[in-house]
């Protein structure tokens, strides 16, 4: 590679937090959608600007990172890549906006997602669960039961996960995934093993 | 997990790239809908996978699941039609629509990236850095002979509930099976493609590669 490392680096970064946003942004435009929240809905809103600029950001760093015509074919196909990431966040703020703009989630809407490979799930983790007091990292939720936390909804706060947020009693979290971990989910944040 | 659910039933040829004629079919929208949300998703990391491990046919296969999309959503927007007795009706079916249009929005997404394969335009060293940091991991890796996955199903590993990892797509010499129902039985040799989080990857593979004779649910 001929460009310098920095920008290089800077680019691995960029296209990482592309892609994993506009996918949390998917989930969570279904979660908005199944829970019928506008607030969930603004969230997605949020992060689709966030990734329009992040996006332009990505895009004049591949441009002036000044590869050689012989790369250009391989940066051509990094810059398609990254529209491809803001191709779904469009997506899923078009999901969020049937939220927004106030039309009520058709019946069907709820069906298709809790029905879906992947599914949405929310639960409350009471006060005996063993999740109470441990921090992401240790609570290891995605190993134990192939479910990603999305975010989660303490009182009026969301709270997008980071490993070392701490889990408390009362806490909503939603949670994505294969629907076959929806039950090891709730039994974690119910009972005390 | 097993996708395509609805193609037998509509009898879509497997040859789905040239147009077909639009007919409407009596189809439950929520059963179209649960089907392009499950294959459109599926097509993001099929044409991801393509692009990381260079496969010109898994890219093909991308393309013809986006025609097939683009033929459920014809088919989704008459059902709708058709279920709509009055305004109010209209309004509420406003948002299957709209959802199904974002989902047609990714198949599309997907095929746009499957055509960077398709055309030879490069895939960055960088990309395959990136992916080696994201959230949501994928893996291509071969079935050995002393691997427990041999001559067992899909389904009774329990894989997306014991590590996480979901298997979107099997090589089998020149075969591809994509999105393998649960009763797809695992051979030696075949080539696995999977998704899932970092650490039940990394178990998803040495298992395959017959390094552990089990998996090891936390």
């Amino acid at each position: 590679m001929t460009i310098p490392k920095k920008i290089s680096e800077e680019l691995v970064k960029k296209l990482v937090e592309l892609k994993d946003t506009s996918e949390l942004m998917l989930d969570l435009a279904y979660s908005a959608l199944l829970l019928n929240s506008k607030e969930l809905a603004e969230e997605v809103e949020q992060l689709e600007e966030h990734v329009d600029d992040l996006h332009t950001e990505f895009e004049l760093l591949a441009l002036r990172s000044g590869f050689s015509p012989k790369e250009s074919k391989n940066f051509l196909g990094l810059i398609r890549l990254g529209v491809v990431t803001e191709a779904i966040a469009d997506a899923a703020a078009q999901i969020a906006e049937v939220v927004l703009r106030g039309l009520k989630p058709h019946p069907i809407l709820k069906m298709v997602i809790e029905e879906a490979d992947e599914t949405v799930t929310r639960v409350q983790v009471a006060e005996n669960s063993e999740l109470v007091g441990k921090t992401l990292r240790e609570a290891e939720i995605p190993e134990r039961t192939g479910m990603w936390v999305l975010v989660i909804r303490r009182g009026k706060k969301w709270i997008r996960p980071r490993p070392n947020t701490k889990i408390q009693a009362g806490d909503i979290i939603i949670a994505s995934g294969y629907a076959e971990g929806e039950s090891d989910l709730t039994k974690l944040a119910t009972a005390k093993t | 997990m097993g996708g395509l659910r609805l193609a037998l039933k509509l009898g879509a040829s497997k040859s789905m790239t040239e147009f077909e004629k639009v007919e409407y079919k009596p189809v439950p929208v929520r059963e179209l809908l649960t089907e392009m949300k499950d294959i459109s998703e599926l097509m993001i990391d099929l044409a991801y996978s393509a692009a990381l491990f260079h496969s010109k046919e898994l890219a093909e296969e991308v393309l013809e699941l986006e025609s097939y999309v683009d033929n459920l959503v014809y088919l989704l927007n008459m059902n709708a039609m058709l279920a709509a007795r009055d305004a109010e009706d209209a309004e509420a079916l406003l948002s299957v629509t709209a959802v199904a249009n974002a989902a047609d929005k990714i198949s599309d997404a997907a095929a746009d990236m499957a055509a960077i394969v398709l055309k030879d335009i490069g895939v960055h060293p960088l990309i395959r850095r990136a992916f080696q940091k994201v959230e949501e991991q994928l893996t291509r890796v071969k079935v050995k002979s002393n691997s427990f996955f041999v001559d067992k199903t899909v389904g009774e590993l329990k894989l997306a509930p014991t590590i996480g990892v979901d298997v979107i797509a099997i090589r089998r010499g020149k075969k591809w099976i994509i999105d393998p129902d649960d009763e797809e039985i695992i051979r030696e040799g075949d080539v696995l493609i999977a998704r899932g989080a970092p650490a039940g990857i990394e178990e998803f593979e040495e298992a395959a590669e017959g390094k552990i004779e089990k998996l090891e649910e936390e």
